[in-house]
């Protein structure tokens, strides 16, 4: 094959990986990079490297699942599982990503805010052209429209140069580990792992690619796909870092929020720097918005064998569109609402995809090395230790996170 | 006779199988069908008893309902089973599986299997495809019950007889429908394009297979480009190229517009002479131009006509067009002159000309006109179809409505359905 024609080749496969992983870094992963970034400086860089190669075996299993099997990942749970694991899976995935709706809906609101919006205005205006797009656009609309805020990302990139890092200093911590034994260390260590690999993206990664029907012969496209998705999303996590490292850190200033880092940046880095970071949240958020509802109500349905659809009505499908609306309507709400449990919620969330994770990775891995389903495509001996130990260092990791949680460390140890 | 009445199959699931002496045998892990008549009948239950697999025979069970099942064998008759994919196990091949349900088009699940007694045998009647299953399954289904009550609603059964069920595949790996093949060709093409949308590829391209000629060109014509590439590419040629000349020449223009040359170049081939030519002078066009979408099938005839020669014609014609509303009149030049209409045809009296009441001030377009503004023409005249020529009148064909209501607004089906 030629290079040109090769290159023509995957142009038609891209797409699936790249928006999957640019999805990844929503409200709450920019939060988790924000903060690592201002409160330890370029400390946590080296993070990004094993937390990239994890999340390249993992979707390149997932990916590869879709092209051979041509199905979701909630199909083939439910057909080689039954409904009981399908059920409960569902159901914390259902609350899970409500809670991750509402961390997006949240991002949207505080970043219009820091530009000069208020929340009972842009909440219901997001919230309703969220909707509007997605019941009464087209696909191919949509897509354009994905593929742009994607692009958006990239203005990370320009703020971390923008910052004037320490380059030596930034590559010394992007490949030589340094291990704190400080509890927030370990946690928000964990935590940039917890919140790029998450449990909903390997479902919606597998529709995508299924629902594009990449076929066996143009997997290896698609597996380039993926690769450079995931390096994308990385690379703009390590710009979000550097950033905050190289002006917040450095002055002393301590964060919670990726909205505060916006706004700390305005007198350190200038007008732009501020104006890059609330756009880019405020994108990154109601893109968020725009996905996980939608893929949620999807793959529930799927599992379930419920009638699915968007051009749908209630009476139709009452179940798709009584969860897709649910998660619009009370998650843009509850943003409006004084004093609704949000942190709670959102704490809630990451527990619950915590616990998922491990089933999701566990059924995943066991899919792909069912003969029955991948015939020549399950993973060779070899590259099975590669994934098993990923999986079983990121079980272990989210073990670890979640007692934490649970068990705040410090009243253990202080 | 060791069954009455019904059960569902989930009820028995890990249920004990007692010997006669009430030892535990095994508890049941899966139910073995065979080929019965009308319903298909248990064969063997599968019990499985520290981590051994036993199998026993049907007739060996002295009792068999959701209470208590017991056989009249002992532990050391039973024996050992392997899985065998030949086998149809309801368990491992039917629970869980997707349904085409074509009443509404629409993909179900299968939650559970309904067993009834016929004679001496348990048959299959029914998979459930409802709610009630679901909450079966999960063991809840008498809480679903009560909490429907207090609303004071029933919790429907929604079950689906065996007969409908048309395995696409010997196994039910794949997708089944629940109308008999025959009567797939009656749904409305539409309704089969919705149906391929929603399952997987494969799946979608089994499915195409099946139907005949000119449901699967009508079909063809409903879903979605990418959709339409994918099954074409993965047929053999020969088939293809038929269902491409079953179709309207501007439609399979466009199908074979967005396949791979090679591809679009071998399935013309295969098409016969006539129709080939006029799906590649239609190629030719710019796809969001009049020229790409209109079609070169239209009626027309010379002016000295008379309007009972027409209408006899027009009988023979109208069969092979799509449009036929508009009747143009065409002179030796196969220049465009004039237009009548249908009902003027049938309304005016037998020995007139067409030359007498056509219509000479025409509305028309170009090949190279924006189908936007194609549009905004046919909607400002209120026309059914407009016709394309070229700088010298020479006519190349029509745009009908239908086909700029299908740019204009995507048909259902055509829209994605996932993934945004």
């Amino acid at each position: 094959m030629s290079l040109l024609k090769r290159i023509a080749v995957f142009l038609s496969i891209m797409g699936p990986g790249i928006i999957t992983a640019n999805i990844d870094n929503d409200a709450s992963g920019i939060t988790t990079y924000s903060v690592a970034g201002a409160h330890f400086g370029y400390a946590l860089l080296w993070t990004l490297i094993p937390t990239t190669i994890a999340l390249v075996v993992i979707q390149e299993m997932v990916a590869r699942m879709g092209v051979v099997t041509g199905k979701g990942l909630s199909d083939l749970i439910r057909e080689n599982y039954g409904v009981k694991s399908t059920f409960y899976m569902m159901t914390i995935l259902f609350i899970a990503n409500f809670g991750t709706t509402i961390a997006n809906f949240a991002g949207w609101a505080a970043s219009m805010e820091i530009i000069g919006f208020s929340r009972y205005i842009v909440i219901p205006v997001g919230a309703l052209a969220v909707w509007f797009l997605v019941v009464k656009g087209s696909y191919r609309f949509v897509e354009k429209i994905l593929l742009f805020a994607c692009l958006l990302y990239f203005g990370y990139v320009f703020s971390g140069f923008m910052s004037k890092p320490a380059w030596s200093k930034v590559f010394y911590n992007t490949f030589i580990p340094e291990i704190k034994w400080e509890t927030e260390y370990i946690m928000l260590s964990i935590a940039i792992i917890g919140t790029t690999i998450t449990p909903w993206m390997q479902f919606y990664l597998q529709s995508s690619i299924a629902e594009k029907g990449i076929q066996k012969n143009e997997y290896k496209a698609s597996k380039l796909d993926v690769f450079i998705g995931c390096s994308i999303t990385d690379i703009v996590s390590f710009f979000i870092i550097v950033t905050c490292a190289t002006t917040l850190f450095a002055q002393g200033i301590r964060i919670n929020e990726a909205s505060e880092a916006a706004l700390a940046l305005k007198p350190l880095a200038g007008k732009y720097a501020f104006l890059i970071f609330a756009i880019c949240l405020a994108n990154a958020s109601i893109l968020g918005t725009i996905i996980v509802p939608l893929a949620t109500s999807y793959y529930i349905c799927e599992a379930m064998g419920w009638e699915r659809g968007v051009n749908k009505t209630f009476k139709e499908a009452p179940q798709f569109m009584s969860i897709y609306t649910f998660m619009i309507v009370i998650g843009s709400l509850l943003i409006l609402i004084p004093g609704a449990p949000l942190v709670f919620l959102m704490v809630l969330s990451s527990v619950l995809n915590g616990v998922l994770l491990p089933f999701v990775l566990i059924y995943a891995i066991s899919l792909v090395n069912n003969k029955k389903l991948m015939g020549d495509f399950v993973n060779p001996k070899s590259y099975n230790i590669i994934s098993w130990s990923t999986v079983v260092v990121l079980i272990i990791l989210t073990a670890v996170f979640l007692v934490s949680i649970i068990i705040p460390l410090e009243s253990i140890y202080g | 006779m060791p069954f009455f009445g019904e059960l569902f199959v989930s009820e028995i699931i890990k249920k004990p199988v007692l010997d006669p002496k009430g030892e535990e045998l095994g508890k049941v892990k899966d139910i073995i069908v065979v080929k019965g008549e009308p319903f298909p009948k248990v064969s063997n239950l599968i019990l499985d008893k520290k981590k051994n697999i036993y199998l026993i025979s049907w007739t060996d069970l002295n009792i068999f309902n959701k209470k208590i099942i017991s056989s009249k064998i002992y532990s050391e008759s039973l024996n050992e089973y392997e899985f065998d994919e030949n086998d149809l196990l309801i368990v491992r091949d039917i629970f869980d599986k997707q349904i085409v349900d074509a009443n509404g088009a629409k993909v179900v699940r299968v939650n559970d299997v309904k067993l009834e007694g016929y004679e001496s045998e348990a048959i299959l009647v029914a998979v459930d495809v409802g709610m009630r299953g679901i909450m079966r399954r999960l063991g809840i289904e008498r809480g679903g019950e009560d909490l429907m009550r207090i609303f004071r609603k029933h919790l429907p059964y929604n079950l689906i007889s065996w007969n409908y069920i048309q395995p696409l595949e010997p196994k039910l790996t794949n997708i089944s429908l629940t109308v008999p093949r025959q009567m797939v060709s009656e749904l409305h093409p539409a309704d089969i394009a919705e149906i391929i949308s929603q399952v997987s590829h494969r799946e979608g391209a089994t499915f195409f297979k099946e139907l005949d000629v000119e449901t699967a060109a009508e079909a063809l014509s409903e879903l979605q480009p990418d959709v339409q590439v994918e099954i074409i590419s993965g047929m053999e040629t020969e088939k293809a190229a038929d269902i491409i000349e079953e179709m309207q020449p501007d439609e399979a223009a466009d199908v074979l517009s967005d396949l791979p040359v090679d591809k679009a170049k071998e399935i013309l081939e295969q098409i016969e002479k006539e129709e080939a030519q006029d799906i590649q002078e239609l190629l030719s066009h710019e796809e969001d131009t009049a020229g790409g979408i209109m079609t070169n099938v239209y009626i027309s005839y010379l002016p000295e006509t008379t309007v009972q020669e027409a209408i006899e014609k027009f009988k023979k014609d109208a069969e092979e067009v799509e449009t036929v509303y508009y009747i143009y009149v065409i002179d030796e030049n196969e220049k465009l002159v004039g237009v009548i209409s249908l009902r003027d045809l049938l309304l005016a009296p037998f020995d007139a000309k067409l030359s007498d009441i056509m219509k000479r001030k025409i509305k028309t377009v170009t090949p190279e006109t924006d189908e936007q503004e194609v549009a905004e023409i046919v909607s400002k005249y209120n026309l059914v179809a407009i016709p394309v020529i070229d700088s010298e009148n020479y006519m190349l064909g029509i745009v009908t409505i239908d086909d700029i209501i299908d740019r204009i607004l995507p048909p259902a089906a055509k829209r994605k359905r996932r993934k945004v």
